[in-house]
C-alpha cells in the first residue's frame, strides 16, 4: 500500500523488483484469457525488459504503466506488418487470366469447410465466380457438406443475377483419391472455364501425423496457391503454438524448395464461443508473425469479420 | 501416452523433494511452482491450478508440523490427491443395462468430434454383442446426415435420419421410438454442435433431451481446448443433465488438460477417449490407473487413503 503511494508522488526509475510482481499477475491474467503459457511468459518478459530503467512519470503508478506497455505490445502484435488483400490480388489474377487460388488447412474440426463457404459467399458478393475444390477425400460426408454449401450459395446468388452463369461450382472426385491431384485438376478446370477463384478444402490433420502433413506439403508444393490460410479455432489453448509451428515446419521441410510456401495468414474461427478469452489470437500471431486475415464469428455465411485489434486487446486486458 | 509429458514434469518436480536435503517452505514452493507451470502448459484451468496450489499448501504447515513426520511423503500424497481430484469427480460412471433400451445423447461444442465418436461408441458396444443403432438429430450442419450415414453404413450399424425433416426434435423422437419398438439396447442420438452464447441452440438441445429422455448424456470435448472449456461445460451441465465426458483427438500433441476442467465443471467422469479418426481409435478410460501411470509411480496408490 505504502509503496504504491510513494510511487505516485515521486518520480522514480523502474527496477526489476518493481515490475516483477506485477508482471507475474499480468502473466496469470493472460493465461486465464487463454494465451499460451509460454507466450504469456515471453510477452511479459519483453515488456518488462523494455520498462526496466525507465523513469516513471510523476502521476503514473507502476501497475498502470505496465498495463499500458503490455497493451501497446499486444496491439502491435495484432497489427499486421503485411496486409493480405484478397480482393485486389484476385482482381489482378483475373486480369492475368488465371484463377486466384486459396488453400485452407488446419487440424480436425476447426471450421475449414464452413469458413471456406463463408469466404466463398464474400467473394461472390464481390462479383467473383468461384470453384470449390473438394480435396478432403477422407472424412465421411466432407464432399456432401461442400455440395450442400454450393447449392445454398447458388440459391442465394442465382444465375439470373450473375449474367446467367453459376456463381459457385464444385469440383469433386468423391472419396479416397489423391488430394493434390484433384486440386490440380480443379485449378486447370477453373483456368479453362474462366472461373476467377479456386478455394481448396483439405482434410483436417493432426500436426504430428507425418504422412498427412507430407501430403499437405505436396498439395501446396505442386499447386502453388496464391494464399495458404491456416484455420485455427479461438477455443484452442497451448496447442495453438504446436499446431502452427509444426504446420509451418512441415510445409518447409517436405517441400525441398529454397523458398518454400508456408502459412500466409490465419483464419481464426469460433470467436463467438469464447466470451473474452481471446488469447488464441495472441498466441497464433506471436508464433507466425502472420496476420489474422478473417475472424469466424458464427455458423452462417455472413459471420466472417476482420480482426479488430483494439477490441481484442480490450477484451484481453479487461478484468 | 496421453498426458505423458505432463506426468514426466510432475514426477520430476516431485523428485526434487527427494533430492533436497532439508524440506522447507522454499523447497515446497519451488516444487509447486514447477507443477503449476506444467499444468498450465497442459491447459488445465487456471482456477483449478491455483486451487490445487492452495490446497496442497494448506495441508502442509511447516510451523505446526510435528518434527518426526515424514514431510516428503505428506507432500507427495497431498499432490497426488489433488491430481486425482482434478480427473476424478468421485462419481461412478454410468453403464448401460443389458436387455433394456439405453438412450445415449451426445452434446458438445461445434467440431468437437460428436458424430465421429457416436459411431465409435456404437461400434464398441456392437462388437461386445449389444444391439446398437444411431440417430442423426443434426439438421443444421451441412452434410451431417451423410456423414453419420456413411460412418454407420461402413460399420454396419442401423441408423435413422432425414434429408427433408428440418426439426431435429422430431427426428430424435421418431428415431428413438422406432428403435425402442425394435428392441435396440444402445440407442445413440447425435446432435448439432452448439455453444452457450446462442440461446436458441441450447433450447433446442433441451427439447431433444426432453423428447428422448436419455439415460446418459455425454459431453464431447476436444483435447486441444484451452481456458474457455469451463464456462461452456458448466452451461451444458446446467441445461441438460450431462453425466459423462469423452475427450477426443488425444492422438495429437494435446495434453487434454483443458478438457479436464469439463470434469470439474460437470462433476462427471471421463468414460472414453478418442485417439484417431478411425472407428476403433477409441479406448475406455479409468481414472485411478490413469493417474498412477501419469505419475509413473506404481506404488503411489498406497499413498492415498480412501
Ligand atoms: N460457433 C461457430 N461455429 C463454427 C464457426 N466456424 C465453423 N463452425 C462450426 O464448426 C463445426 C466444424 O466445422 P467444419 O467446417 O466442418 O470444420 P472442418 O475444419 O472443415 O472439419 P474437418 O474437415 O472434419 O477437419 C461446424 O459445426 C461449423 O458450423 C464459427 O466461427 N463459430
Ligand atoms: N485425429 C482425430 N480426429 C478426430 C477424433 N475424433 C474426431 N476427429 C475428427 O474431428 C473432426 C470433427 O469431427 P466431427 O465428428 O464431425 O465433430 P462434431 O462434433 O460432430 O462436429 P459438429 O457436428 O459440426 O459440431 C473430423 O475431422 C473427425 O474426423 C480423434 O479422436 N482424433
Ligand atoms: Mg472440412
Ligand atoms: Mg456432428
Amino acid at each position: 500500500m505504502f509503496n504504491v503511494f510513494k510511487n505516485l508522488v515521486s518520480a522514480k526509475t523502474l527496477t526489476h523488483d518493481d515490475i516483477q510482481p506485477i508482471m507475474e499477475k499480468m502473466k496469470d491474467h493472460l493465461i486465464a484469457k487463454n494465451v499460451a503459457a509460454d507466450i504469456a511468459q515471453k510477452l511479459c518478459d519483453s515488456v518488462a525488459s523494455k520498462l526496466e530503467g525507465k523513469v516513471l512519470g510523476t502521476f503514473s503508478g507502476v501497475t498502470s504503466t505496465v498495463k499500458t506497455a503490455l497493451q501497446e505490445a499486444c496491439i502491435q502484435l495484432l497489427s499486421p506488418r503485411r496486409r493480405v488483400d484478397i480482393l485486389r490480388d484476385a482482381m489482378e489474377a483475373k486480369q492475368q487470366r488465371r484463377p486466384y487460388v486459396i488453400t485452407f488447412c488446419g487440424v480436425n474440426g476447426v471450421g475449414k469447410s464452413t469458413n471456406l463457404a463463408k469466404v466463398c459467399f464474400w467473394l461472390v458478393e464481390n462479383g467473383f465466380r468461384v470453384l470449390i475444390a473438394a480435396c478432403d477425400t477422407f472424412r465421411a460426408g466432407a464432399v456432401e457438406q461442400l455440395r450442400t454449401h454450393t447449392r445454398k450459395l447458388n440459391a442465394l446468388h442465382p444465375p439470373e443475377s450473375h449474367n446467367g452463369q453459376q456463381a459457385v461450382q464444385l469440383y469433386e472426385k468423391g472419396y479416397g483419391k489423391d488430394a493434390a491431384g484433384i486440386a490440380m485438376e480443379a485449378i486447370n478446370c477453373a483456368r479453362d472455364t474462366r472461373i476467377d477463384v479456386v478455394l481448396i478444402d483439405t482434410a483436417g490433420r493432426m500436426q504430428d501425423n507425418e504422412p498427412l502433413m507430407r501430403a499437405l506439403a505436396k498439395l501446396i508444393k505442386v499447386n502453388t496457391p496464391d494464399l495458404v490460410l491456416f484455420v485455427g479455432e479461438a477455443l484452442v489453448g497451448n496447442e495453438a503454438v504446436d499446431q502452427l509451428t509444426k504446420f509451418n515446419q512441415a510445409l518447409a521441410d517436405h517441400s525441398n524448395m529454397e523458398n518454400p510456401r508456408i502459412i500466409d495468414g490465419i483464419l481464426l474461427t469460433k470467436f463467438d464461443t469464447i466470451d473474452d478469452k481471446v488469447g488464441a489470437a495472441i498466441s497464433m500471431t506471436y508464433i507466425t508473425g502472420q496476420p489474422i486475415v478473417f475472424v469466424g464469428t458464427g455458423q452462417t455465411y455472413t459471420d466472417l469479420k476482420n480482426l479488430n485489434a483494439k477490441a481484442v486487446v480490450h477484451s484481453l486486458l479487461k478484468s | 501416452m496421453v498426458l505423458a509429458d505432463l506426468g514426466r514434469k510432475i514426477t520430476t518436480a516431485l523428485r526434487s523433494l527427494s533430492n533436497a536435503t532439508i524440506i522447507n517452505e522454499e523447497v515446497l514452493n519451488s516444487m509447486l511452482k514447477e507443477i503449476c507451470k506444467a499444468l498450465l502448459e497442459a491447459d488445465v484451468n487456471i482456477k483449478l491450478v491455483k486451487q490445487l496450489r492452495e490446497n496442497v499448501r494448506s495441508v502442509i504447515d511447516f510451523d505446526e508440523m510435528a518434527a518426526g513426520l515424514n514431510k516428503r511423503r505428506m507432500i507427495q500424497s497431498a499432490v497426488f490427491k489433488e491430481l486425482v481430484k482434478l480427473i476424478d469427480p468421485g462419481i461412478k460412471a454410468w453403464t448401460p443395462t443389458k436387455g433394456k433400451n439405453n438412450v445415449i445423447m451426445f452434446v458438445g461444442l461445434q467440431g468437437s468430434g460428436k458424430t465421429t465418436t457416436c459411431t465409435k461408441l456404437a461400434y464398441y458396444y456392437m462388437k461386445k454383442g449389444w444391439k446398437t443403432c444411431l440417430i442423426c438429430a443434426d439438421t443444421f450442419r451441412a452434410g451431417a446426415f451423410d456423414q453419420l450415414k456413411q460412418n454407420a453404413t461402413k460399420a454396419r450399424i442401423p441408423f435413422y435420419g432425414s434429408y427433408t425433416e428440418p426439426d431435429p426434435v422430431v427426428i430424435a423422437q421418431e428415431g428413438v421410438e422406432k428403435f425402442k419398438d425394435e428392441g435396440f439396447e444402445i440407442i445413440i442420438v447425435d446432435t448439432s454442435g452448439r455453444h452457450k452464447q446462442e440461446d436458441s441452440l441450447f433450447e433446442e438441445m433441451l427439447q431433444v433431451s426432453n423428447v428422448t429422455s436419455p439415460d446418459n448424456t455425454v459431453f464431447v470435448m476436444d483435447a486441444s481446448i484451452g481456458q474457455a472449456c469451463e464456462n461452456q461445460a458448466k452451461a451444458f451441465k446446467e441445461k441438460v443433465d450431462v453425466a459423462s465426458v469423452i475427450i477426443t483427438k488425444l492422438d495429437g500433441h494435446a495434453k487434454g488438460g483443458g478438457a479436464l476442467s469439463a470434469v470439474a465443471a460437470t462433476r462427471s467422469p471421463v468414460i472414453f477417449i478418442g485417439t484417431g479418426e478411425h472407428i476403433d481409435d477409441f479406448e475406455p478410460f479409468k481414472v485411478q490407473p490413469f493417474v498412477s501411470k501419469l505419475l509413473g509411480m506404481g506404488d503411489i496408490e498406497g499413498l492415498i487413503d480412501k
